[in-house]
């Protein structure tokens, strides 16, 4: 018994010892690496910063011509990525009433002038959120020794949100143009002057080729009226994730057969935002996107195509990540075929309590512009999740698209009172029912429910000649918890609003799919 | 007539429903409430640090904001009589100063005033010259460029005339250039002689301080060399040493210090030496050992890629013609020299003597030692070299002996 107590603190003696050796060894190899990690020498150069683009307005260089020397090719990205920084930097500044990073991009007689108005601005609680849009830049002057140089900012397209204590005063949008005389200061292109000028040049817009055009209250493609009768459509392994891992071709084929031959001619598919690549979008996912849309065509089937699915962050500053998010995706189908509209983003309304609806309403009035700069030739409309929500830039949109899941007795008088208040082609967007009736929860609707709904829906749908795109295609076995959350009800019931049910088979309602 | 009559008529009742239709619209469209203010200030240009204050005709005593955005920054400013007082630091900085006037959550007025630099103020020269270094010859330019500010560091406008000057030994010149794009600038080239050129400015009585751009001198000519040594043996011991003339440019300004010049040997076997050196007051030098054997030397030196010299033919005599070699009876110890050099002295400590060891005709080793007080000694230990019949080969100084059929027991 001493003997096995003897070995015990022989034990521990030992392996304590272990591991106080070990930590010793620990720290100071620690402090070690922590006293040789400093100092690095290409951080003199800052040549290792962290390259993430964070402000992305879209950048044009007019011309470069000027009489001092001409301008190497690394210069003017060294000057275009600094005068941005500049203007990012000094963003985040108002925003925030802050002064640091700007000394970073501003010479120290130019900081000075950001330095009186933010103290002023926040000694009155003013806070200026703001991004810009565009830049196009001509280059003025490079001096002989390249630590000079002129440019002019011309049709700068400014967003400014001013708010006083939390209380939006301002909403502004401003076209202006900006000289700066900048300087190479520390491996830094520093402004040292800046001076807006008047600008009084009108936008120019592009024009469309005509595919998809509306007139009064009708929609034509291809110069014949169009009447929209659609799906929402997700393939039944893949919700909300359609352009995946697992995505495939064959399947959605498959899918296109059914749809088409249940009478139907229009889909609505979504392009996730960050699964996309953001605002360097993935071109393995865009291939996915124009397979999808080729093979609609080939079907005889138009898309609605939804952007923007998940995304949620409408902060000003941040804006023109989505606009390079758009502008990639968009110029690169504008001449495709097989697309109807371009849906900015769904149920945009749902996000006024979180993030401020002055804040979407402007994203969305912003990015309707830029679509429409990158592809005049396709629609554009937003799937607002209620019919209330739906007058919103009614001026903006070619077609106004609503959802409808409240009481389908309420269903006349709602569209009424929207039909004489929009003169546009109204889209019933999404609209369905669930059949998630079991044991559990003796209050859902059958699937006979879901059929007699459907079957009511299209005899209104059909006596109003009503664009429309019900909600959905299939069953799913599957819902992601940023869908609808976590709560397993409301997956559960988010389950179940397919024509066809998790195994493939048709349901009562898949009669009605279509009038 | 009766037509025009019935042309009347129709007329009459067109003009009556438009009429009608007119009345009746009006009656439908709502008279706007007061939504709209007027400026009472009708001044649009201002120069940086006046007064600025923009009166408007308001509902009086409603607060309303006005929004205010100039070149660096934005804010916000209320007032309750209309009456805006634009802030300071606002009033100084040249450019459009845009607002916009909101009162009861409407945007009321939309304009914008100019704000030029302050014109008859105290100015300010920022001066930026560069390179600050050119070459001589006319062909390499420095840039002078000038931007003229106001007294709140703004640009003056376009057409402000800067004078330029410089001078440059016993030149001096003066030029009147027109600012545009916020800046005035000239080119100023070099001259032909190397030398220090001194630059200022002047607008309007006031003068910037002295700049200065270094003119260096322009490239190399091709130019002699020269060598100096103190006797021409070849005794492994001495330094030759290898001058330049004196270096210029084309305009004959002396080469600046520094300037590298490599000088490349070539030997009677084809073997490159190189050694180098740096000019200094124009020259350049550089030495090297003389060989320890007869020799003949091409010596060139270069400036490279830019310039070259003549060839210079050297060579080197034989310092001893024979050595003596002593060789122990039992053929161990095996003593070279004295090695006597021109003058019969003692070769200087240092000379390179190799032994050869040869055995049944097959090179078995080599002994490579220096001589010390004119003599080298090597050993033959019994354990490394077994006795038998060995041939042994003595080089030293160029010269070779050859001792056959040595004994070693």
């Amino acid at each position: 018994m001493t003997g096995f107590n003897t070995n015990i603190y022989r034990f521990l003696i030992i392996s304590s010892f272990i591991t106080f050796i070990i930590v010793v060894l620990f720290g100071i190899s620690q402090t070690l690496t922590y006293l040789n990690t400093d100092a690095d020498r290409s951080s003199m150069l800052h040549l290792a910063l962290n390259k993430e683009k964070l402000y992305v307005p879209k950048v044009t260089w007019k011309d470069t011509m000027n009489p001092g020397r001409s301008i190497e090719k690394q210069v003017m990205i060294d000057i275009e990525e600094d005068y941005l920084n500049a203007w990012y930097v000094s963003n985040i500044a108002y925003q925030d009433n802050k002064l640091e990073g700007v000394d970073n991009y501003y010479t120290t007689s130019a900081l000075q002038n950001i330095h009186t108005i933010i103290q002023d601005n926040s000694s009155r609680d003013i806070s200026i959120h703001s991004t810009t849009i565009n830049h196009n830049l001509t280059l003025d002057f490079y001096s002989a020794d390249g630590q000079l140089a002129i440019i002019t900012d011309s049709d700068v397209k400014e967003y400014q949100y001013v708010y006083q204590e939390d209380n939006l005063l301002f909403e502004i949008e401003e076209k202006s143009d900006y000289q700066a005389l900048m300087l190479l200061e520390d491996g830094y292109w520093r402004i040292r002057h800046l001076i807006k000028k008047e600008n009084n040049r009108q936008d120019i817009h592009k024009k469309s080729n005509g595919y998809t055009k509306v007139i009064r209250y009708r929609i034509y493609v291809d110069n014949k009226e169009y009447q929209i009768k659609g799906i929402n459509y997700y393939p039944q392994k893949t919700p909300w994730d359609m352009f995946g891992n697992d995505y495939d071709i064959n399947l959605i084929k498959e899918d296109f057969d059914m749809i088409k031959a249940a009478g139907l001619n229009t889909i609505r598919i979504f392009v996730p935002y960050h699964a996309f690549g953001k605002e360097q979008v993935a071109i393995e996912q865009l291939k996915k996107l124009r397979q999808v849309l080729d093979e609609a065509k080939a079907h005889n089937l138009m898309a609605i195509v939804t952007l923007f699915d998940f995304y949620g962050d409408y902060s000003v500053l941040n804006w023109t990540l989505t606009h390079r998010h758009a502008e990639q995706i968009v110029s690169s189908l504008k001449d495709h075929k097989g697309i109807l509209a371009w849906d900015i983003k769904n149920e945009p309304n749902l996000d006024f309590d979180s993030r401020g609806k002055e804040n979407v309403v402007g994203w969305l009035k912003e990015m309707i512009l830029q679509i429409k700069q990158y592809d005049p030739n396709h629609l554009i409309t937003i799937g607002w999740s209620d019919v209330e929500s739906s007058a919103i830039l009614k001026e903006e949109v070619d077609i106004v698209s609503f959802h409808y899941y409240q009481d389908i007795d309420d269903f006349d008088d709602d569209f009424l009172e929207l039909d004489i208040k929009i003169d546009k082609p109204l889209i019933l967007q999404e609209f369905g029912l669930s059949s998630n009736w079991s044991f559990w929860n003796v209050f859902g609707a059958t699937e006979k429910n879901q059929a007699e709904y459907h079957q009511q829906f299209q005899k209104k749908i059909s006596e109003k000649k009503i664009h429309y795109l019900s909600w959905t295609l299939y069953d799913f076995k599957n819902v992601p918890s940023s869908v609808v959350g976590k709560l397993p009800w409301r997956k559960h019931k988010q389950k179940h609003f397919g024509f066809i049910d998790k195994h493939g088979k048709k349901k009562k309602s898949f009669k009605h799919i279509s009038n | 007539m009766n037509r025009n009559r019935k042309h009347i008529v129709l007329v009459g009742f067109v003009l009556l429903f438009g009429i009608g239709i007119g009345i009746g619209s009006t009656f439908i469209i709502k008279v706007p409430e007061f939504s709209k203010a007027t400026l009472k200030t009708t001044q649009k240009v201002f120069e940086a640090g006046d007064r600025i204050v923009l009166d408007f005709n308001l509902k009086n005593g409603v607060e309303a904001l006005l929004f205010l955005k100039s070149s660096f920054g934005s804010t916000v400013i209320s007032s309750t009589e209309g009456k805006f007082i634009i802030p300071n630091h606002f009033c100084k900085r040249r450019g459009v100063l845009s607002y916009i006037l909101r009162q009861n959550s409407k945007i009321l007025y939309k304009g914008s005033v100019i704000i030029n630099a302050k014109s008859n103020s105290e100015i300010a020269l920022q001066t930026y010259i560069g390179p600050p270094s050119i070459v001589a010859g006319g062909k390499d330019y420095t840039m002078h460029i000038v931007v003229p500010t106001d007294v709140y560091d703004n640009p003056l406008p376009d057409s402000t005339t800067v004078t330029f000057r410089h001078q440059f030994l016993d030149i001096e010149k003066e030029k009147d250039m027109y600012t545009k794009n916020l800046i005035a600038w000239k080119n100023i080239f070099s001259y032909n002689s190397s030398g220090k050129l001194q630059l200022s400015s002047e607008v309007s009585n006031t003068n910037s301080k002295e700049s200065s751009v270094q003119i260096f001198p322009a490239l190399p000519q091709d130019f002699q060399i020269f060598s100096s040594q103190e006797h021409k043996y070849a005794d492994g011991n001495q330094i030759i040493e290898f001058t330049t003339e004196i270096l210029k440019d084309e305009f004959d300004n002396l080469i600046s210090d520094g300037t590298l010049v490599t000088f490349i040997i070539k030997n009677s076997k084809g073997i490159l030496l190189q050694s180098r050196g740096t000019v200094v007051n124009g020259q350049a030098t550089a030495n090297m050992l003389h060989p320890d054997y007869k020799d003949s030397w091409e010596v060139k030196a270069f400036i490279h890629g830019v310039s070259e010299s003549n060839t210079l033919h050297l060579s080197f005599k034989e310092v001893l013609k024979d050595f003596d070699v002593d060789i122990s009876s039992d053929g161990r110890k095996i003593e070279v020299g004295p090695l006597l050099s021109y003058m019969k002295q003692l070769i200087p400590d240092g000379a390179v003597v190799k032994l050869e060891i040869y055995k049944q005709d097959r090179l078995i080793d080599t002994k490579v030692k220096t001589s010390l007080n004119g003599k080298v000694k090597f050993d033959l230990i019994e354990g490394f070299y077994s006795a038998g019949n060995y041939e042994f080969r003595v080089i030293a100084l160029g010269v070779q002996k050859v001792l056959k059929n040595i004994i070693v027991q």
